[in-house]
């Protein structure tokens, strides 16, 4: 399951649906929005996205994943629009039968993301 | 004369104010002499020449890739995703 996404990205929804007896462990890395930048205060931040040419990229990822590790499942989601502090921008997870395979697809994902995935983000000043 | 449509991301979008603008680029039809094309028209794109990506079509090329008339093409500021 890859996705851009407007709505709101649940972890808890998220892991209760990517589980399967084949699971040994989910590795998952969440990324928020933190309240400063370079030493400045951030009150939210408006993310955009080339929307055709990141999920290309996301579905890319994946199979990159699938290719070099034993892995059940692969969640890319990454939302757009205005966020404030503490929301979910990213999620990553992998669930796989053995926890190494998980941790290293989880943190290749999530890397490729930052990397290369055509998204940007503005920050914008508590007023 | 070739014709392709540039979409605009992130800081270019805000440079050129538009999300897409049809181009038409003299020979050599090449990635290149389309961000000529543009520059010529929106001189504060020159400095941004050194941070970009191409992206033709969704993917990314080196700059001196050649053109088809019809390409979607992006001229993409670092990303900042995550």
């Amino acid at each position: 399951m890859v996705a851009i996404t407007t709505g709101r990205i649940d972890p808890a929804d998220v892991l209760g649906r990517i589980a399967t007896p084949g699971t040994g462990g989910i590795d998952v890395f969440i990324g928020t929005v933190r309240d400063t930048n370079e030493g400045k205060a951030v009150a939210s931040i408006e993310y955009t996205a080339y929307i055709p040419m990141a999920e290309e990229m996301l579905r890319k990822i994946e199979q990159e994943i699938r290719a070099r590790w034993q892995v059940e499942q692969v969640v890319l989601l990454h939302r757009i629009g205005l966020l404030a502090v503490g929301e979910v921008s990213v999620l990553t997870a992998v669930a796989a039968p053995h926890r190494a395979g998980a941790f290293e697809a989880c943190r290749h994902a999530i890397e490729r993301i930052k990397a290369d995935v055509p998204i940007w983000k503005k920050e914008f000043a508590p007023v | 004369m070739h014709s392709v449509t540039a979409l605009f991301f992130g800081p270019l979008r805000e440079i050129v104010g538009a999300d897409a603008l049809p181009i038409d680029v003299p020979d050599p039809f090449t990635g290149d002499a389309a961000f000529e094309c543009l520059a010529r028209r929106f001189p504060r794109l020159s400095s941004w020449r050194g941070a970009l990506r191409l992206a033709v079509n969704r993917e990314y090329v080196p700059f001196d890739r050649t053109l088809e008339p019809g390409d979607e093409i992006s001229f993409l500021p670092p990303v900042s995703g995550g």
